[in-house]
């Protein structure tokens, strides 16, 4: 049996576990002074948003008050929704987790959805009331919940401020009793599971590995089990929180290994490692793979990058193996690739990054989900992209993906939060008192009200107080038509999307209003057009532009008049031709936008 | 043909529109300047010239004596015997009768003022210095002295509509003005306008509108729409100006001025103190095209002469005809979506473009 103790932190987002696992760096001596920047949280764009998005290992050597001397592997895991696939294969590396509740919000969705995945995993779970330095802390009230809503005893939930420090030591002894040691299984062949990896240039890709069973050091051959690729060991070591060098990983070590490997798509996320000298050993099982579910194009602004475009995203799959892409061509945005998305914050956050991290400028569409399209003949069609649906005269009917969702709302918000609901083509499933306070509603959604910034106008209308998480709950019939966007006579194959029939109409009017809005007048005019097949819903024409001309002679100074020319040109090179009308950009995530705002 | 044009930077206040290159308040410095202007001339001495203009800024601010001062040193430098068009910008503050009596006296034949609007409110509100009844008698004044007179037109002032433009328009061609003219106001980066616009100020559609009204009235009363921004009586057409469109040599003095001389533009750069201490030494930005691009160049210039037009055999001949082939591909494509006009072997801009002139020259320069 080896001193080691993996874990992780789980939460409802913002219920401290960033601050928390500071705290435990601090006392284990892993980091010495307090920033306000919290260590894990590597991303400036996890930061500007103040959430977790990927996952990451630190070792902290911590001597417990038994004298012995432990390894604590805290493996963070993001908060969001979006990321239960994320959570799910952090959860795979640990034996316990810690379960953390903010003593002033209590028990929310995802505390309830997170701790289900945890228990799934067979995890031993740690109660954890945090922020009990708060003035509204009730605590009695979250030991209540912990009981009535998880079915975990109250009692056994241990108090801390993670700011104030109040009740670590404690925890950290509880993670020592409480979480069992990983079996050691060191004589047996190696088996470790890839859970996170990234793409340094000089090293290739650096996967983040739990062991399981046998060890690993530099100079041994190791293979992946998917695809039976072998690779040499340079050098094998630990995040503390910088990768450090070590002789050896055993069985039950959670750390980093060097092999060189070159080829991008080579690395899964959820493989297993194991030895080349022992090809039959078996996989790590049980882990969950990403499903994608929600889609969007994303189109080079400049079409001679593609070739970029294409290397940003192998080497950006690598980083959060949750994406999916394929090759897509659009007639109006040109050759580009289709992504699946986890959920619209990962879709966000995805895009925002490829093109930070990777020095991109895209064009990404409207977000669809994936329906299925039974045509006349009774073939199930799955389609994410709707500029792919066949004509509605071989289609027999449409399939939409259907979400259940959880939401806990104070009891005094269960009204406006219905309202929303309904106007979402919600079907309220069960409502439920688990306290006295609030209310936890069970809704089924069609996937594509929900991806449309429901989340955001849930928190609105109930000042912030409602949470929510969501599962899939299969394909349910709808009464959903195509409605496609003409500019000037031409179909605009990257504007096109699903609506419900009885909001068609409407939603096509708002749509092809701010179309006019935002495509600039031009020398001649431009009608937009929404049409259900060939049939035209809704109709706005751009008028002609009247004034655009160079006037002052500037003393002469042609070279000025010319190069302002030039400057106005170059501008319209960042506009995407559509026939012979110029549209910018933002044209393609209107309707994303117009739903924000209605 | 040549043309020279001497920069003056002076003005006795900023405009809010105005973004050249001129110093409100530093008169000064005048005096200075005039000499220095001179000692720029020395370096391109004994160049000849057709046409003289002075801009500005303000030149009228120079006053007769250093007025004076400046042509007889030009004469010494310059040939200017050939003269035949010899312009003066003025301000109807500073348009005073001593002050264009001295003009004519040293050989100016045409006054260009800075009339913008005759209406008072229009003018205040852009920070003129001057009312339209100073504007009346500074172009009263100059149509006795026997002068050419054009004025400037702005179109687009806060508070502007087609009656008070239609009647600036109808007071200055009653006086006898034989040239106008008329550009739409801009708000250029930077200036007070910009930075603070305010709600009367028309939109461009109104703009557009009433540059269509301003044009059609000037064509009723017997003036020519020659370039985009010019209109003139028969025959009173400012030929320093159509040397510009026509891709011809100008030597440009002062700070700021630009130049176009032996196949090169240049500039001086804009700075006063610079200029005084080494007006020599201010040449910057020398830009020589290659012949494919010099061909573009003049075609975008060309076409901005709305009658006379774009000659493709003429441009072949100038700058060859594999050089002019790429540029009059570009006009024939233009031309069969009916943005330019063609007869087979010359352009020209239909007067319906005007207004929307910018993407069809984009297009001339670049494809």
């Amino acid at each position: 049996m080896r001193n080691i103790r993996n874990f992780c932190i789980i939460a409802h987002i913002d219920h401290g576990k960033s601050t928390l696992a500071d705290r435990m760096l601090e006392l284990t001596g892993v980091i010495h002074t307090t920033s306000n920047e919290q260590v894990l949280d590597s991303m400036d764009l996890e930061r500007e948003r103040g959430i977790t998005i990927k996952a990451k290992a630190v070792r902290m050597p911590y001597k417990a008050r038994d004298g012995q001397e432990y390894i604590l592997n805290l493996i963070d895991t993001p908060g969001h929704v979006d990321f239960n696939y994320e959570v799910s294969r952090s959860l795979k590396a640990c034996e316990g987790a810690i379960l953390l509740v903010d003593a002033s919000q209590g028990v929310e969705a995802q505390t309830i959805a997170n701790a289900y995945l945890a228990v799934d995993a067979g995890l031993e779970i740690i109660p954890v009331i945090n922020k009990i330095d708060l003035p509204g802390a009730m605590i009695d009230e979250c030991r209540f919940q912990l009981e009535e809503m998880l079915g975990i005893p109250g009692e056994d939930a241990l108090l801390v401020s993670g700011k104030e420090g109040t009740g670590v030591p404690d925890l950290l002894e509880a993670v020592i009793s409480r979480i069992p040691s990983p079996p050691d299984r060191s004589d047996e062949p190696l088996a470790c599971l890839i859970f996170d990896s990234y793409y340094d240039s000089y090293q290739g890709v650096v996967p983040h590995i739990r062991l399981f069973s046998g060890s690993v050091r530099a100079g041994d051959r190791i293979m992946l089990k998917s695809n039976k690729k072998t690779f040499d060991v340079n050098d094998v070591g630990y995040f503390t929180p910088q990768m450090t060098r070590a002789e050896v990983l055993k069985s039950g070590d959670v750390g980093y290994l060097q092999a060189t490997i070159k080829e991008v798509g080579t690395v899964r996320v959820g493989d297993t490692i194991i030895s080349a000298a022992h090809p039959e050993t078996a996989a790590v099982p049980g882990f969950r793979h990403s499903q994608p579910m929600v889609f969007c194009g994303i189109y080079p602004v400049n079409t001679n990058d593609y070739g970029k475009l294409t290397i940003a995203l192998e080497k950006f799959q690598l980083n959060d193996s949750s994406i999916v892409y394929e090759k897509e061509t659009s007639a109006a945005l040109g050759h580009g690739y289709r992504l699946g998305f986890l959920g619209m914050l990962h879709m966000e956050i995805a895009l925002e990054r490829l093109k930070r991290e990777f020095g991109q400028e895209l064009i990404a569409t409207m977000p669809s989900v994936v329906y299925k399209v039974v045509n006349t003949k009774g073939e199930a069609l799955m389609i994410d992209n709707p500029s792919k649906f066949p004509d509605p005269v071989y289609i027999d009917h449409i399939e939409e993906p259907i979400i259940r969702a959880r939401i806990i709302v104070p009891t005094d918000y269960v009204g406006p939060c219905m309202e929303l609901s309904e106007s979402k083509r919600g079907k309220l499933v069960s409502m439920e008192h688990p306290d006295g306070r609030r209310a936890m509603l069970t809704y089924d959604f069609p996937l594509a009200e929900i991806i449309t910034g429901y989340y955001d106008k849930l928190k609105s209308v109930s000042r912030g107080y409602a949470s929510m998480d969501y599962e899939l709950a299969g394909y349910r019939t709808g009464n959903l038509v195509k409605v496609d966007v003409l500019v000037k006579g031409n179909q605009v194959d990257a504007l096109s999307y699903i609506s419900d029939r009885d909001n068609a109409v409407s939603k096509a009017r708002i749509l092809v209003h701010k179309l006019r809005k935002v495509i600039p007048r031009q020398q001649f005019e431009i009608p937009i057009q929404a049409a259900i097949g060939g049939k035209v819903i809704a109709r706005e024409d751009i008028v002609p532009i009247r004034k655009d001309v160079l006037a002052k002679c500037y003393g002469g100074d042609i070279t000025r008049k010319r190069k302002l020319l030039e400057k106005q040109k170059e501008g319209k090179k960042k506009m995407k031709m559509v026939g012979a009308v110029e549209v910018p950009q933002e044209a393609f995530l209107l309707l994303l936008k117009m739903e924000d705002e209605t | 043909m040549r043309g020279l044009y001497v920069h003056i930077p002076f003005c006795v206040r900023k405009c809010a529109y105005c973004d050249f290159y001129s110093l409100p308040g530093r008169t000064e410095l005048i005096g200075s300047y005039v000499q220095a202007v001179l000692s720029e001339s020395t370096k391109y001495a004994d160049l000849s010239f057709q046409t003289l203009y002075l801009g500005g800024g303000t030149p009228s601010l120079l006053g007769g004596r250093n007025l004076r001062t400046l042509v007889n040193g030009l004469r010494r430098s310059f040939s200017l015997s050939e003269l035949v068009e010899s312009t003066i910008e003025v301000n109807p503050e500073s348009a005073t009768a001593e002050l264009l009596e001295t003009a004519w006296d040293v050989g100016f034949n045409r006054v260009s003022i800075g009339v913008q609007s005759l209406s008072d409110g229009e003018l205040k509100s852009v920070g003129r210095v001057h009312d339209a009844a100073q504007a009346i008698e500074a172009v009263t004044l100059a149509l006795r002295l026997d002068f050419e007179v054009s004025v400037d037109i702005i179109i687009g002032l806060p508070g502007q509509n087609w009656q008070t433009l239609e009647n600036s328009l109808e007071t200055l061609t009653k006086l006898g003005v034989q040239h106008l003219s008329m550009y739409c106001l801009a708000l250029e980066h930077g200036t007070p306008l910009a930075l603070n616009p305010p709600d009367s100020l028309p939109s461009d559609d109104l703009q557009a509108e009433l540059f269509e009204l301003a044009s059609s009235f000037l064509g009723r009363e017997g003036f020519g729409h020659y370039e985009i921004s010019n209109f003139a009586r028969k025959g009173h057409e400012c030929l320093h100006n159509l040397n510009y469109w026509r891709c011809g040599e100008y030597l440009g003095l002062g700070t700021a001025a630009a130049s176009h001389l032996g196949g090169k533009r240049f500039k001086n750069r804009a700075d006063l103190h610079a200029y005084l201490n080494n007006p020599i030494g201010q040449v910057e930005e020398v830009e020589e095209l290659d012949a494919k691009e010099k061909a573009a160049e003049e075609a975008m210039l060309r076409l901005r002469l709305l009658s006379e037009g774009l000659d493709a055999g003429g441009l072949a001949e100038r700058f060859g005809r594999e050089n002019a082939a790429v540029v009059i591909g570009r006009l024939n494509g233009m031309a069969e979506k009916g943005l330019l006009v063609s007869d087979g072997s010359s352009y020209r801009l239909p007067p319906s473009r005007v207004l929307t002139s910018n993407p069809i020259f984009a297009r001339v320069l670049l494809g």
